[in-house]
């Protein structure tokens, strides 16, 4: 039984253009994906900028229109969210990429933090507050600095705040969205070794957008590849990263720095195979029009994007 | 700016008394203060006002505005220290009183075009889309009429005139600059996550307009409302000149100035018209001085240090 | 470029009808009607009512609206009740006087605003520069009004270099060279107390847009590949920066007409602003009407040529 499911999900923006501001074409941004996900577990979902995953992930909580499709969320309908009843949108809540600009500068940590409190429950200022410094512990952040601005605190510290934030209705999924990309490396591990904590702790599943695989290897059970609006591939992380079969996750999985410097030309020349391969092939894997086709089973958790046979 | 680990005594204490964002007052007045122009300004203000709100409590304005046929056009003398008008009216007491009538008049304006241009700039620029284009149309058209004409013919047909009809026709007409400015900001952040993030914690599109976006807009807010403060004093001052301002049983820079327009009094009676365009020049330069420091205080690039 | 002049140009025709709307209302509203200032003693009631079915005052206020909106479309705005003649005839005798000052105010605005603000721009942040800017932070803080009363005084009355009312000398006869003469020395005063405050807002445009193109990466290329610095500043930044001046007169036009309703009423200048004035003073509604209608259509043109050249000489705005 999948937790959230998305079933064909299309998101298309306009594009105006004429005499009279007409809708003349459409970008496709999402144009046909499907996934699945499992309580308790991390689905990733990966692509280069543009590909769709953002967006994607933006539509489910409804930050984007969705065109067609459908989003069902333990088993409630929830395609169209912003009219969804108030515990449906308790239940899904949202880490963003950029720490800086997520949080409002002009509020203290506390408004930032109980501002879904004030939206979802009724508490008194002293329960409130309460709650707040019960969060700041949580992430690891001191209960006193409920009071700082957001300019007080660093980059990871930041993202802990919106972590915090966002697991204050104690939500059932959370979208996180490229959750590390905007900090230091050294500072990403311990945000995403803290996220795989909460995880634990509070039963959250995750729906992990991001175009770094190694973060995405660290983090996800299951991994869905997208290029163009479109699936190209999908399956458990061993599926992917040990057994990619389309010809773009192979580049994408080949593109892995590997830490061993003994290994650095073997790794430089396996590349460049990958890369002929890709030339080679990129008709075999793509329409006219550069997309994916329709995913094919390789496996019972392995789909690939491959031309119908015949 | 990183604070990091566990508080010490004096961090318990700072958590106590607020810390300031970076665009904060605190900031603004040191800018202030700094800049020795807009001090003196601001002092000046002070000063100033003060001086016309608290003297105009022990004048009497129908005494002031009473026709004297003895003492008609004096020079400044012992008993009027700025002489007196056509009606025999003593100019000084006329000043004070016009003063504050003005300063209070713009004060008014500025205020509700304040309101109304805020609340029309967020809701267009938070929106965006159609109702962004519609509503800045309709800008777009209040824009291009020229604000004293408009103002004029409508100052004509209003069957009561008064002060309140008087400033709710200027507001009519004022709204557009600061709406505008407000519009384009509520258009960059509306962009920024933090606007995003309220809208999937739950918050209605109407708080997320007064209490994110507002607060984010403030230093532009007060900016503009000073410049605007200076600019509504020279418009009070400009359409009372005219004719179309403050009646005249209500004495303002204005109703002063249009002495003036007698071309006698023009040449010959200075003490009626100079002082009041002196003062009226020097309130808008103060205010458009403090002004520019507040402008150049919020603005990071253009903040002297 | 078309599209966007084509779009521009409707949105225009919205904004003419809502103006027309907006002034025929304030006509309705206007208290009394032309005949109001006839009654007296000797004239009977009755009889005005009756004048007043035959003009139709009584009929629904859209064939009103209709009726009087054709006759504007054709040049007829009724007849002024206070000068006893047609009001078209009226602002003919009035209007020329208006665009001249607006021509000549126009002219010495960017002959001022031009010099200046390229010296402040191309010397930004030395004395020159500095002096410029406080004579643009005085002009902002200045109302027109009162500065052109202190230029009347000194220069009218005072010095008496200037004659301080009227277009012309009364008694020349239109088309000799004394005749023109005299409407020009009568012009220069208006004209120059207008420019000379309303230019601070081109100035700071001149400037800054200099001191802005002055970083941009395609100067420092052409200084790097040697080009003199006369070179760059009349082949680079000024041509970049004096279009965009020029194609603000349109948008001029709606600070023109309110400047000159105070200067004319100041000078004693017969032209459309003091006419407006007049014509409320004298609840000369048709007048009133024919004026805003007119300042209001000025306007609304003006912003439309303004829009389209810029759109022409500056790309990026055509995005909004």
């Amino acid at each position: 039984m999948s937790y959230l499911e998305v079933k064909d999900l299309k998101i298309h923006f306009p594009i105006k253009g004429g005499l009279f501001s007409r809708t003349v074409g459409h970008i496709k941004a999402v144009d046909g994906v499907s996934f699945s996900l499992d309580k308790g577990k991390t689905y990733g979902l990966v692509g280069e900028s543009g590909s769709g995953k953002t967006t994607t992930g933006r539509s489910i909580i409804g930050l984007n229109n969705i065109t067609s499709g459908q989003v069902l969320f333990d088993g409630v309908d929830i395609t169209n969210i912003k009219r969804a009843k108030s515990d449906v949108r308790k239940d899904i809540q949202m880490i963003f990429q950029d720490p800086y600009s997520s949080l409002n500068p002009k509020k203290r940590v506390i408004d930032i933090v109980s501002e879904p409190l004030r939206n979802f429950e009724n508490l008194t200022r002293k329960e409130e507050r309460k709650r707040v410094q019960e969060l700041m512990e949580l992430v690891g952040l001191s209960p006193e600095s409920i009071l700082k601005y957001p300019h007080e605190f660093s980059g990871g510290q930041r993202q802990r705040i919106g972590i915090a934030r966002a697991i204050a209705l104690k939500p059932k999924l959370i979208i996180a969205d490229e959750p590390v990309s905007a900090l230091d490396v050294s500072v990403q591990a311990q945000v995403l070794n803290f996220m795989k904590d909460i995880q634990k702790e509070l039963d959250l599943t995750y729906l992990f957008i991001s175009h770094d695989l190694g973060v995405i290897k660290h983090m996800c059970d299951q991994i869905g590849i997208m290029y163009k609006g479109r699936y190209v591939e999908e399956g458990t992380a061993d599926d992917i990263f040990f057994n990619p079969q389309h010809i773009y996750t192979k580049r994408l999985v080949a593109a892995i720095p590997d830490i061993d410097p003994n290994k650095r030309e073997e790794k430089r020349k396996f590349r460049e195979e990958v890369k002929a391969e890709y030339e080679k092939s990129y008709n075999d894997y793509f329409d006219e029009e550069g997309l994916a086709y329709k995913l094919q089973p390789v496996s019972d958790t392995h789909l690939v994007a491959l031309p119908e046979k015949g | 700016m990183i604070k990091l680990g566990k508080k010490t005594e004096a961090g318990a204490l700072q958590a106590q008394t607020p810390i300031k964002s970076p665009s904060g007052f605190s900031i603004i007045w040191r800018e202030l203060v700094r800049d020795k122009v807009a001090l003196i300004s601001l002092i000046f203000l002070i000063l100033i006002v003060s001086f016309v709100y608290g003297i105009s409590l022990i004048l009497d304005q129908d005494e002031i505005v009473k026709v004297d046929l003895l003492s008609i056009y004096q020079p400044p003398n012992d008993q009027f220290i700025l002489g007196t008008d056509y009606g025999g009216r003593d100019i000084f007491g006329q000043l004070i009183i016009g003063t504050r009538n003005s300063l209070s008049i713009a004060i008014l304006v500025t205020l509700m075009t304040g309101i109304i241009g805020i609340a029309y700039g967020l809701i267009s620029g938070y929106f965006g889309g159609h109702i962004d284009n519609m509503m800045m149309r309709v800008l777009d058209f209040f824009n291009i009429l020229p604000f004293t004409m408009i103002v004029i013919a409508f100052v004509a047909i209003v069957p009561k005139y008064s002060v309140t009809t008087f400033s709710l026709i200027m507001t009519g007409f004022l709204w557009m600059g600061i709406a505008r400015l407000i519009r384009s900001k509520a258009l960059q952040e509306k962009e920024l996550d933090y606007i995003q993030a309220s809208k999937t914690l739950g918050s209605s599109n109407f708080k997320i307009i007064f209490t994110q976006l507002l607060p984010n807009c403030s230093s532009l807010i007060i900016v503009t409302m000073t410049l605007n403060l200076a600019a509504n004093i020279g418009l009070e001052s400009g359409l009372s000149f005219l004719g179309f301002g403050f009646p005249e049983s209500t004495p303002s820079l204005g109703t002063l100035l249009s002495y003036a327009t007698n071309p006698q009094t023009l040449e010959f009676r200075w003490w009626i018209w100079v002082p009041a365009s002196i003062l009226i020049l020097l309130l808008m330069l103060s205010i458009n001085n403090v002004g520019q420091a507040l402008k150049r205080a919020t603005d990071a690039r253009q903040r002297r240090g | 470029m078309w599209k966007f002049s084509v779009r521009r140009t409707l949105i225009m025709i919205p904004q003419l009808i809502l103006l027309s709307i907006i002034i025929f209302v304030l006509a309705q509203l206007m208290p009394g009607d032309a005949l109001s200032g006839q009654i007296g003693p000797d004239v009977d009631p009755a009889r005005l009512d009756e004048i007043r079915e035959e003009m139709g005052w009584n009929d629904p206020w859209y064939e009103q609206y209709g009726r009087w909106v054709g006759g504007v479309v054709k040049g007829d705005f009724g007849d002024s009740f206070r000068f006893k003649m047609p009001v078209s005839e009226l602002i003919g005798q009035r209007i020329m006087n208006t665009v001249w000052l607006s021509i000549v105010t126009l002219i010495l605005t960017y002959l001022i605003a031009i010099p200046l603000g390229i010296v402040s721009g191309r010397y930004n942040d030395t004395w020159k520069d500095q002096l410029v800017t406080g004579y643009t932070y005085v002009g902002f803080a200045t109302p027109l009004f009162i500065f052109a009363l202190v230029m009347l005084w000194l220069f009218g009355f005072k010095l008496g270099w200037f004659p301080t009312s009227g277009s012309v000398t009364p008694g020349l006869v239109s088309g000799t060279f004394e005749h023109f003469m005299s409407k020009v020395y009568h012009l220069i005063l208006p004209a120059f107390s207008m420019a000379l405050i309303t230019t601070y807002s081109t100035i700071q445009y001149l400037r800054n847009e200099i001191v802005d193109t002055k970083q941009k990466d395609f100067i420092i290329t052409a200084r790097a590949k040697g080009a003199s610095e006369k070179r760059v500043y009349n082949r680079h930044i000024l041509r970049n920066s004096l279009l965009p001046i020029a194609a603000f007169f349109g948008y001029e036009i709606t600070g023109l007409i309110g400047g000159s309703i105070f200067i004319e009423n100041i000078f004693g200048f017969p032209g459309m602003g003091q006419l407006l004035v007049e014509s409320i003073t004298l609840r000369d509604y048709s007048v009133l009407t024919a004026t805003t209608l007119l300042f209001g259509v000025a306007s609304i043109v003006g912003a439309l040529i303004s829009d389209i050249i810029l759109s022409i000489v500056d790309p990026r705005i055509r995005i909004k």
